[in-house]
């Protein structure tokens, strides 16, 4: 296999990826160091095995499938060391930049959402991909991850109300 | 037009939290060292591998068995039940032995209800460069078997569990 890191193409992409992926992966998981790993080995993953960079449903779903993973191995791991079960509730919310006490309490009704919702949006919203790609990730049909944007759309409308 | 044009635009404004500097030098490193390659499969993730729902399956093998030798019992009770009637022709005796061999339950059904298909979503099988949907399907199997000469018959249910790796193709 060719030493793809010699590609300097690979540091434009990943820069371009990288926020709204680790962003979709804080989904799951609940440091951002978590978060980062997971997306270092999707997209170290993806690269080498050559997938177009295009497919971004690939992408996405690799990164899910390796955070949905991990998650399962901290959980069976919080088990075995029997740890509260708060800590097997991995519902971790995105994490932003904010500016302003509105985008704070705008972040935080995102957090609010459920899972289902929340990472259409966060697919939709911060990593630009279709209703046919993110359903295609999540292996739902288009129609539906509209309905679930939408539905969370409506949700925040309401629970966020901007100063 | 969209009702939800000015909230998507305030969501746009949100900026998600940038990746640590470490990162690209982590995946950069990743991307050069072979021996991380190797050492990466091991978190690769693998789909999971049919699960039998061995609870289940245990039960269901067990009332079977019980019902099989109730059934026997039953059966043999039932045939010393039968007088010896010392005037039965040869051909009536001949029919009664032909009777004998096939007095015992035979298989006359399998059915198979899938009552909730799921949809995981795409995964990769060990060391697979093509991605696979990985379908799982919760099923009621349900086994019959039937005894042609007393009309007896047993059946016996349980739950079951399949998962289906479909290629994706066109990656």
């Amino acid at each position: 296999m060719d030493n793809v890191a010699t590609h300097e193409d690979w540091k434009v992409r990943f820069s371009s990826l990288a926020p709204g992926l680790l962003l979709f992966a804080r989904q799951w998981l609940r440091s951002s160091a978590d978060a980062e790993d997971v997306v270092q080995e999707a997209f170290v993953r993806f690269w080498r095995r050559n997938h177009n960079i295009e497919n971004r449903a690939l992408l996405y779903a690799t990164v899910r499938s390796i955070a949905l993973d991990f998650l399962r191995r901290n959980n069976r791991r919080a088990r075995r060391e029997s740890d509260v079960v708060s800590e097997i509730e991995h519902s971790v919310q995105p994490k932003f930049t904010t500016e302003d006490e509105a985008q704070r309490a705008l972040a935080a009704a995102v957090d609010h959402l459920p899972g289902e919702q929340r990472e259409v949006v966060v697919m939709k919203i911060w990593n630009e991909l279709t209703f046919a790609e993110i359903g295609s990730v999540l292996g739902i049909s288009q129609n539906t991850a509209a309905s679930r944007y939408r539905y969370a759309l409506a949700a925040l409308r309401k629970n966020f109300a901007p100063q | 037009m969209n009702d939800f044009s000015e909230l998507e635009d305030q969501l746009r404004k949100l900026r998600p939290a940038p990746p640590s500097p470490e990162l690209f030098s982590r995946v950069e490193r990743a991307l050069v060292d072979v021996a991380d390659e190797n050492k990466s499969t091991d978190n690769i993730v693998r789909p999971d591998h049919f699960r039998i729902n061995w609870v289940s399956l245990g039960l269901g093998l067990a009332a079977a068995a019980v019902l099989l030798i109730v059934a026997r019992i039953e059966i043999n009770r039932q045939a010393k039940q039968i007088p010896a009637v010392a005037s039965l022709t040869p051909a009536s005796r001949d029919k009664a032995g032909a009777g004998a061999v096939n007095d015992r339950l035979v298989p006359a059904g399998f059915t198979q209800v899938v009552y909730n298909t799921r949809d995981e979503g795409l995964h990769f099988a060990g060391g697979s460069v093509q991605p696979m949907r990985r379908v799982r399907y919760q099923t009621h199997e349900t086994l019959q078997w039937r005894n042609a000469a007393t009309g007896a018959s047993l059946r016996v249910s349980y739950p079951s569990e399949q998962v289906e790796l479909i290629p994706v193709p066109g990656q």
